[in-house]
């Protein structure tokens, strides 16, 4: 037993000492600056502020009925709006294939809060803020928005009807927390 | 394949390339090398490790809301507070590093022929990162850092001819925001071109470099990248407990306040690295006396190898190495007497330490070299 401890010690066991200093060295060498580097790395990563605003809550509980909100988000106007029961019903009502850019009724809307609609307020035609957010705005034939640069008028499901436009508004990425707040994002 | 091959596989596609290898890595050096042989490595390690924080910093960084985009770095960037840490630290142990390989050369005499022209570059190096220094001090935004701009820029706009326009062109207007946004670009840029100086000393270091008898020198790799592992663990250890324990070490303390125009803080003061040469400026009278005496203590610094008389081979006395080791007290003893500038014995201490450099470098080492080489 102790001669074969004293052959690793001496020269049996050089090998693969230095085959394990190595690795040993390597591997912290490696530890080391990955620490050192991965806060370089990281600190490109979006930073808090912009984190926040991307994610950010919006406050719904306040709309009233037939009236939308305007945020901003992501470099876009974002509008909220809320249906009224006649609208629900009257938009229910339109079959899909007769529209410019067919969608149904909820394509457009929250599966769980269905009198809420939220859209990018820019005419998919030429690229405007759209009018109708309030009741005594402009709205067009169809009761939802309409575009003052070129006339695109929108159902309030925010369908293209008419005008130039060819396609419905586009609908940002948001998620219900709760019924009074919908997060972006 | 073996280094050799490499380097010769490299330099006959682009021969500068194969000559770069050689100079960086010199496939045969001395078996015995010491460890303080890899401060120029270190230098560059270091001066490439500011670079890469700056460049994250730069990111974020706006000089129109210096001091606010600073804070916004230390709180709201992901491991912000990290990279900032990295730069203010970093500068201090690069600082560090350039000073003690100076003063070790200065020791060792390895500035004499064939090395003065590594020893120029690395007085060239201190002049670059000097100056590189002092503008990213004044980049934080702190109150010291203003009101060295401001004065700075003041007494230099107001030159007349020249040196005037040359000021404006550089501040473009003395000590507004517009300056900052200038000295970004300058901080960053002369920084690269710092990087490019300390590149340039590793590779005529390496030809100073005593070269081994035939047969019996050893390879870079794996024997001096060894020793190169060793000495960067060393001086990670000491970054990280300055970096984790003393992240403001040789700042002044008022840099912590945002810079106001119409408040002059009762104490300005100059980081750690800044302050010898500092108190030089302060002795001489006049911002031309400042100039003169910034110049001239890295000129007669750059002028070592001419001074020294004792020529290449010549002995190196015991005397002379004393006088070194005096002249780093007195350089110490400038910086801590520049730091309590506001003391009433300051200006004569300033003006005895600020002749003795001069005296040290005009008089004593032409004598005692001379002296000592006989």
């Amino acid at each position: 037993m102790a001669e074969t401890a004293a052959t690793e010690a001496s020269g049996h066991g050089t090998e693969s000492r230095r085959g394990f200093l190595t690795i040993l060295t390597g591997a912290a060498s490696a530890v080391a600056i990955g620490a050192i580097g991965w806060p370089l790395v990281d600190a490109l990563n979006p930073d808090a502020e912009s984190e926040a605003g991307a994610r950010l809550i919006v406050d719904v509980a306040d709309i009233a009925e037939n009236t939308a909100k305007a945020v901003q988000w992501g470099g876009l106007p974002i509008y909220i709006r809320k249906l009224t029961a006649q609208q629900i019903a009257d938009a229910q009502a339109v079959v899909p294939d007769t529209l410019p850019d067919p969608a149904d009724f909820m394509s457009r809307v929250p599966a769980a809060y269905q009198n809420y609609v939220v859209v990018v307020g820019l005419n998919t035609g030429t690229p405007c803020e759209l009018e109708g957010n309030d009741p005594a705005d402009p709205r067009g034939d169809f009761g939802g928005w309409i575009c003052p640069c070129d006339g695109s008028q929108y159902d309030p499901l925010g369908r293209v009807r008419s005008g130039p436009a060819k396609k419905n508004l586009a609908i940002p990425r948001f998620t219900f927390i709760n019924a009074a707040q919908i997060q972006f994002g | 394949m073996t280094t050799d091959a490499k380097q010769s596989w490299a330099g006959e596609r682009m021969p500068c390339l194969g000559g770069l290898c050689g100079a960086l890595f010199a496939p045969r050096c001395t078996p015995e090398g010491k460890y303080l042989d890899t401060l120029p490595g270190l230098i560059a390690i270091a001066l490439a490790f500011l670079t890469l924080s700056g460049a994250v910093m730069a990111a974020y960084y706006d000089p129109w809301h210096a001091f606010a985009s600073v804070q916004f770095i230390r709180r709201e960037v992901n491991n912000g507070w990290l990279v900032q840490a990295y730069h203010a630290t970093g500068a201090t142990a690069l600082f560090g590093l350039v000073y003690l390989h100076l003063f070790r050369v200065m020791l060792t005499r390895a500035y004499r022929a064939p090395g003065e022209f590594a020893w120029w570059l690395a007085v060239k190096l201190l002049a670059l990162l000097l100056f590189v220094g002092w503008m990213g001090f004044v980049l934080s935004g702190g109150a010291a850092g203003y009101w060295s701009l401001f004065n700075a820029a003041n007494a230099a706009v107001s030159l007349p001819g020249a040196p005037g326009a040359v000021a404006r062109w550089f501040l473009g207007g003395p000590a507004a925001p517009a300056s900052l946004a200038r000295l970004e670009m300058f901080h960053t840029v002369l920084a690269l071109a710092a990087l490019a100086v300390a590149g340039g000393l590793l590779a005529a270091r390496r030809k100073v470099a005593p070269q081994p008898a035939p047969g019996k020198g050893v390879a870079f790799y794996p024997y001096y990248l060894a020793q190169y592992l060793a000495a960067l663990a060393v001086f990670a250890l000491i970054f990280s407990v300055l970096l984790f324990f003393a992240p403001h070490f040789g700042q002044p303390a008022v840099n912590a306040l945002a810079a106001d125009p119409l408040t002059l803080p009762a104490g300005t003061a100059l980081p750690w690295y800044l302050l010898p040469l500092a108190g030089v400026a302060d002795a001489l009278p006049g911002l031309w006396g400042g100039v003169a005496g910034v110049a001239g203590a890295l000129v007669v610094l750059a002028a070592l190898p001419w001074l020294d008389r004792a020529g290449p081979d010549g002995a190196k006395g015991k005397l002379y190495c004393a006088l070194t080791w005096i002249l780093a007290l007195d350089v110490l003893a400038l910086g801590a007497t520049s730091a309590a500038h506001d003391n009433p014995q300051a200006p004569l201490l300033l003006g005895l330490f600020t002749l003795w450099y001069f005296f040290h470098f005009l008089v004593l080492t032409p004598l005692v070299t001379a002296m000592e080489a006989k």
